[in-house]
C-alpha cells in the first residue's frame, strides 16, 4: 500500500516519478479526451501499443493516452517525445509509419504536421499558432499525463499545494489567500470565491460541505468536462483544500452523467486518492479527514443553480429553492456548504503553491487569472481554448481560433451560455473581463464561446435558447414557466412567417417581467439572449415581421430548396441521396424537388458537386409554379 | 358416475401426511359416491396400493419414508393403469414439472377447494376408463415395448392395425375409436397447454426474480442511503435502458421512500425514461454549437429515416430517436451519437449504414 504518511513520503514520490516524466524519455503522446475519442484515437492508440509490442519497443517507447489537448477541430491529436512533434488528424493508418519514421528514426512526416495558412508546415505544439496566443495554466497538464494515474499528476508536482495547505498554513490564512488573489468564480456568476469560503468558514455548525459543481449544462461548452476527463487529480486538490479552509470533512463532485468519461476519470482519481491516503483520515499526517463522494447529474439544465443542485445531492428533484439565505449559510441539508465550480477549484492549487500575487499578475484590475472558453459555432479552429483575462474576443476568434470559413464574415460571437448574449461584430475589440462582458449586454458565463457568420439567423438562435430555456424550466414558478413558453410562442411565429406588428415590444414587456419574478436565476436571466439579440439584430426581427423573409435563409418556413435547371446536369446524386424521395427527374436531364415531399434538410445541396452548384436555398415558402407542378408530377 | 363397473372395489386412495388433508379429501370423496382409502405415508401408501388396485391415486409431494415422486416411479409396476395425481404442497412449478414428466396425470397445489379436487379426481376416472378397455385385454405378460425412439413407421402402422383389430374384436367399431383418440388427444392438447402456461409462468417468474435481484444489488451497493436515490435511478436505467414500474415499486419498498417522490423524480430528469427503448439510442445534439451548424437539417434527416420524431421509439423497437443538449464535442459538430459512438457531421451515406449495420447485427444479438 503506497500510503503517503507526510508531505516528505510526497515529494520523494515526485522525484522518484519524475525521472520517468522526463521530456528525453520516448514517448508517445495520444490525445484521449471525447473529441478525439470520437475520432477514434482509441483505435489508434490500440493500433499503436499492437505495433510497439510487435517491433519489441514496448518496454523503451512509453505510450500515454493523456487528457484534452484542446485542438478537438484537429483531433486525434499525437505528440512524439523526445523530438517534440505534433502530429494532426491522426489515423489508424498512420500508426506505422509513426513509429518506424518518427519514433525509430526521428524524421518528421510532413504531411501530419500543421500547415499554416502560408503553406509552412509547423513541426512542434507550441508553435501552432491555436497553442502560440494561449496561456494554459490549468490546461497544459492535461497534455502531460495519463488521467487515471496518480503518480502521473505527482510526478509533475501534484498535490504539492495540498501539503504546503496543510502543513505550512492555518485554514484562515488559505481564505486570505484566495481572497488576496482575487479569484472569482468560473461558473457564470463571477462571485469572489474568497468571501463565499469566508461565509461558510464563519457561519456556525461543525458540519460543513464542500461541492464541486460538474453539471455543465451550457449547450456548446465543455471546459470542465475536459478538466475532469483530463486532469480530475487538480479539482480533487483543490477541493481539499477548500476543505480544510471551510472546515468541512465531506464533499462532493457533481458530474453531468452524459459525461461518460469524465464520471469515470473522476471516480478513479477518487479511488486512487483514498489509496494513497490523500483522502480519507489524517491526511499526509496532518489530522485532517476528508472524504469525496460522486454525484451523477440526470440531465437537467436548472439542477447546475446550487440549491438546485444541493437538493439532488439529497436525492430529490433538483429543483432551485429560495435562496433567502445563502447556501454558503445554509446549504446541503441545510449546513453551511461551499460550491464552485470545476474550473475554480483547479485555480485553487496554483495559487496556493504560486501565491496571489503571482495569480495577480495575470489578468485585468477586477478579473484576475486565465479563463478557459470553449470556441465552436462557425470559426475554423474549435477546440478548447485558455487565455489570460483582458484578451480581446477578435484574438481569440482571429489569432487562436483562425478566424472564419473562406468567404464566411462573422455576425457575432455568443457567450455566457443560454442565458448570456450576443456580441456583434462592431464590438469585438472588447475584452475577456468578467465587468467588461457585462457592460456589453452579455456575460462570462461559464466560458462557451460560440461564433456565428452571416448564415446565422439571429431570430432562429434566439428561438433556440428561448426553447432551450422553456424546456429547462422547472416549472415551480409561473413567470418563468409561464412566460418562457409565451415568448416561445411569439417567436416560433416570427420564424414561421407569422409574426405580427408589436410581437417585439410583447416580448420585451415579457423579458421584464421574467427578469422581475423569477424565483432562480434560469427566469431571471432568460431574457438576456433575447434583450441582447433586440439591442444588435433588431432589424432581423423586424424583417422577419414584416416582410415574412429570412436574411439568412435558415429559418425553414420561409425557404425552400430549388434546382437550378441551367446549372442541373442530371447527374441525379441528389436524387439519391435524398431521405424522402423528394427528387425525381432523369438522367442527363435536370432534376426537380418534389415541394411536398421535401423535409428541406439540405443535404442536396451538400452533395451536388460544388462545380455545379445547381440546388439553391429560396427565400419564401415554395411557390405557385412549384405547386403548380407537383400536382403536374402526380398526373 | 362414480358407479360404473371396476375391477377393484377401491375407487381411490389418498396419500398424505397431513391428517386433515386426507381426510378432507375422503370425505368429498365418500360424499360423492367414491370407495377411497388413506395412507399417512408413501410407504403405506405403496402396500395399500398393492392391495387395493384403486383406479385413482391423490399423493402428496413430501411426506416422510417415501416421497411423492419415488411412489410416483414405483406406480406403473404395481398397474400401469393407476391415474396418478399429485397434490402438492409447495405449489411450486419444477416439482410440478418434474412429476408430469414422472407420469402424473394432474396436481392440485395446496390450498384447494373441494370442487377443485373432484374435477380433477372426475377427469381422472374417466381417463382410467378410456384406458380400462385396452388395458384388460392386454397380455398378462406384455412384451416390452420398443422405445419411441427405435419404432420404424412399419412399427407404428403395425402397431396402430393390433389395436384396431383388438378393437373390433371387442365389437368397437371405428367411430368408437375415433372417439376414444380425440378424447385422449383432447386431453393430451390440455396438458400440453397447461404446461405451455406453466413454463410462461416460470420464465416470467424467473425474470421478474432477476429484475428485483438487480435492483437489490443496485440499492446495496448505495449503502441503502434514500439520498442516493437519483443515482440508483441511474444504475437502473443504465442496465435496464428504462424504469419498469414493478421497479419503482420495487425500490420504493426497499429504500422505503414514496412512490410518488419516485416519480417525480424519474420524470423530471432527462436521462429517465418512464417506456421501453429502442434496442438503439440514437441521439442528435442540438447544443449551441451543433445548432448553428446545421444540427436540425441532421435532425429531419435522421428522423426521416428511422420514420420517427424526436422522444419515439420505432415498431420493431429497433431505434429510439433523442435529441441531447450537449455531447461536449462541439468540434465535431453537428454530432450524431448511436449508443457509445460519435459521427461528426455524418453524411447520408454514413448515417445509412450505421443504422443498417445496427439492424443486421439485430438477429445474431438477440
Amino acid at each position: 500500500m503506497p500510503r503517503l504518511m507526510s508531505p516528505m513520503d510526497l515529494e520523494q514520490m515526485r522525484l522518484q516519478r519524475s525521472a520517468h516524466s522526463r521530456l528525453d524519455q520516448p514517448r508517445i503522446c495520444i490525445c484521449s479526451g471525447t473529441g478525439c475519442l470520437a475520432n477514434k484515437s482509441g483505435e489508434c492508440a490500440q493500433a499503436m501499443a499492437t505495433e510497439l509490442e510487435k517491433q519489441g519497443l514496448s518496454d523503451k517507447v512509453e505510450l500515454r493516452r493523456t487528457g484534452c489537448y484542446g485542438f478537438c477541430e484537429r483531433g486525434p491529436v499525437v505528440v512524439v517525445e523526445p523530438d517534440n512533434v505534433c502530429y494532426l488528424d491522426v489515423s489508424p493508418k498512420d500508426v506505422v509509419e509513426i513509429i518506424e519514421t518518427t519514433v525509430r528514426k526521428h524524421e518528421v512526416i510532413e504531411r501530419l504536421l500543421y500547415k499554416d495558412q502560408d503553406g509552412s508546415r509547423v513541426r512542434s505544439l507550441d508553435e501552432i499558432p491555436f497553442y502560440r496566443y494561449q496561456t494554459r495554466l490549468l490546461l497544459h497538464a492535461n497534455t502531460q499525463i495519463d488521467p487515471t494515474s496518480i503518480t502521473d499528476y505527482i510526478s509533475i508536482g501534484g498535490y504539492r499545494a495540498l501539503a504546503k495547505a496543510l502543513t505550512e498554513m492555518k485554514p484562515q490564512e488559505i481564505v486570505d489567500e484566495i481572497k488576496a488573489a482575487n479569484l472569482r468564480g468560473r461558473g457564470g456568476g463571477g462571485f469572489p470565491a474568497g468571501v463565499k469560503w469566508e461565509t461558510t468558514r464563519k457561519a456556525a455548525g461543525e458540519e460543513k460541505y464542500v461541492i464541486v459543481n460538474g453539471d455543465e449544462g451550457d449547450p456548446g461548452a465543455y471546459m470542465d468536462r475536459s478538466l475532469l476527463e483530463g486532469n480530475p487529480h487538480s479539482i480533487l486538490e483543490g477541493l481539499i483544500i477548500g476543505a480544510y479552509a471551510v472546515g468541512a470533512h465531506q464533499g462532493f463532485v457533481y458530474v453531468r452523467q452524459e459525461y461518460p468519461l469524465a464520471v469515470e476519470n473522476t471516480m478513479k482519481a477518487i479511488e486512487q486518492a483514498r489509496e494513497y491516503g490523500l483522502l480519507g483520515k489524517n491526511i499526509l499526517g496532518s489530522h485532517f479527514d476528508f472524504d469525496v463522494a460522486i454525484h451523477r447529474g440526470a440531465g437537467a439544465f436548472v439542477s447546475g443553480e446550487s440549491s438546485a443542485l444541493m437538493n439532488a445531492i439529497e436525492g430529490h428533484v433538483g429543483e432551485p429553492r429560495p435562496k433567502y439565505v445563502h447556501t454558503s449559510v445554509k446549504g446541503l441539508w441545510d449546513k453551511p456548504t461551499n460550491l464552485n465550480n470545476v474550473e475554480t477549484w483547479a485555480n485553487v492549487p496554483l495559487i496556493i503553491e504560486r501565491g496571489a500575487a503571482w495569480f495577480q499578475s495575470l489578468g485585468t484590475k477586477n478579473s484576475k487569472g486565465t479563463k478557459v472558453f470553449s470556441l465552436t459555432g462557425k470559426v475554423r479552429n474549435s477546440g478548447l481554448v485558455e487565455v489570460p483575462m483582458g484578451m480581446t474576443l477578435r484574438d481569440i476568434v482571429d489569432k487562436i481560433g483562425g478566424g472564419m470559413h473562406p468567404g464566411r464574415t462573422l455576425k457575432a460571437v455568443q457567450t455566457g451560455g443560454p442565458s448570456g448574449g450576443f456580441i456583434p461584430e462592431s464590438m469585438l475589440d472588447i475584452k475577456v473581463d468578467f465587468d467588461e462582458l457585462w457592460e456589453a449586454g452579455s456575460m462570462m458565463g461559464s466560458g462557451g464561446m460560440i461564433v456565428m457568420d452571416d448564415e446565422t439567423c439571429m431570430v432562429d438562435t434566439t428561438r433556440f435558447y428561448v426553447d432551450f430555456l422553456a424546456h429547462e424550466s422547472c416549472g415551480q414558478c409561473v413567470p418563468c414557466r409561464e412566460g418562457l413558453r409565451q415568448m416561445l410562442k411569439i417567436l416560433n411565429r416570427m420564424s414561421e412567417g407569422h409574426g405580427r406588428e408589436g410581437d417585439i415590444e410583447l416580448l420585451e414587456e415579457l423579458c421584464d417581467l421574467l427578469a422581475d419574478a423569477s424565483l432562480c436565476a434560469l427566469g431571471s436571466s432568460a431574457p438576456f439572449p433575447v434583450r441582447s439579440a433586440f439591442k444588435h439584430f433588431r432589424h432581423e426581427f423586424e424583417t422577419h415581421i414584416r416582410e415574412k423573409c429570412c436574411p439568412a435563409l435558415v429559418c425553414k418556413e420561409l425557404i425552400h430548396y430549388e434546382i437550378d435547371a441551367a446549372k442541373c446536369t442530371g447527374c441525379l446524386i441528389c436524387k439519391r441521396e435524398c431521405p424522402t424521395e423528394a427528387i425525381f427527374g432523369a438522367a442527363k436531364t435536370p432534376s426537380k424537388i418534389d415541394q411536398a415531399r421535401c423535409t428541406k434538410c439540405g443535404n442536396c445541396q451538400v452533395v451536388c458537386p460544388a462545380k455545379f452548384g445547381a440546388v439553391i436555398k429560396v427565400a419564401g415558402a415554395a411557390s405557385e409554379t412549384n405547386a403548380a407542378f407537383i400536382g403536374g408530377q402526380a398526373s | 358416475m362414480a358407479h360404473i363397473q371396476t375391477a377393484s372395489s377401491i375407487d381411490i386412495v389418498v396419500v398424505d401426511d397431513e391428517e386433515s388433508i386426507r381426510e378432507g379429501c375422503r370425505q368429498t370423496l365418500e360424499g360423492e359416491g367414491y370407495r377411497a382409502m388413506v395412507a399417512k405415508d408413501g410407504l403405506q401408501g405403496i402396500r395399500m396400493v398393492e392391495e387395493a388396485k384403486p383406479r385413482v391415486v391423490l399423493l402428496d409431494l413430501s411426506m416422510p419414508n417415501m416421497g411423492g415422486l419415488e411412489m410416483l416411479e414405483r406406480l406403473p409396476g404395481i398397474d400401469p393403469r393407476i391415474v396418478p395425481i399429485i397434490i402438492t404442497g409447495y405449489g411450486t412449478v419444477d416439482s410440478a414439472v418434474a412429476s408430469m414428466k414422472l407420469g402424473a396425470f394432474d396436481f392440485i397445489a395446496k390450498p384447494f377447494d373441494m370442487d377443485q379436487l373432484l374435477d380433477v379426481v372426475n377427469r381422472g376416472m374417466s381417463r382410467w376408463d378410456n384406458l380400462a378397455p385396452v388395458a384388460t385385454t392386454a397380455q398378462p405378460n406384455p412384451k416390452p415395448m420398443p422405445s419411441p425412439r427405435d419404432l420404424t413407421e412399419a412399427d407404428v402402422l403395425l402397431g396402430g392395425l393390433e389395436v384396431l383389430e383388438q378393437y373390433q374384436s371387442l365389437g368397437l367399431n371405428a367411430q368408437s375409436l375415433a372417439s376414444k383418440l380425440a378424447n385422449l388427444e383432447a386431453e393430451a392438447n390440455h396438458h400440453a397447454n397447461r404446461l405451455g402456461q406453466i413454463r410462461e409462468a416460470e420464465k416470467a417468474v424467473g425474470s421478474l426474480v432477476a429484475d428485483l435481484k438487480l435492483v437489490d444489488g443496485i440499492i446495496a451497493k448505495h449503502d441503502y442511503k434514500k439520498n442516493a436515490l437519483i443515482q440508483i435511478l441511474l444504475d437502473i436505467q443504465a442496465s435496464k435502458r428504462w424504469l419498469p414500474r414493478h421497479l419503482l415499486l420495487w425500490t420504493s419498498r426497499r429504500l422505503g421512500v414514496p412512490l410518488a417522490r419516485i416519480y417525480s423524480v424519474a420524470s423530471f430528469y432527462e436521462a429517465f425514461s418512464l417506456v421501453p427503448q429502442g434496442a438503439h439510442t440514437v441521439q442528435v445534439c442540438t447544443g449551441t454549437a451543433c445548432h448553428v451548424r446545421k444540427a436540425p437539417a441532421l435532425l429531419s434527416m435522421v428522423s426521416s429515416l428511422l420514420g420517427i420524431k424526436p422522444g419515439e421509439t420505432d415498431a420493431k423497437m429497433q431505434f429510439t430517436l433523442k435529441t441531447v443538449n450537449c455531447l461536449g464535442c462541439c468540434a465535431l459538430a453537428p454530432v450524431m451519437k448511436v449508443d457509445d459512438s460519435y459521427y461528426g457531421d455524418p453524411s447520408l451515406k454514413e448515417i445509412k449504414a450505421v443504422f443498417k449495420s445496427l439492424e443486421t447485427s439485430e438477429g445474431t444479438n438477440a
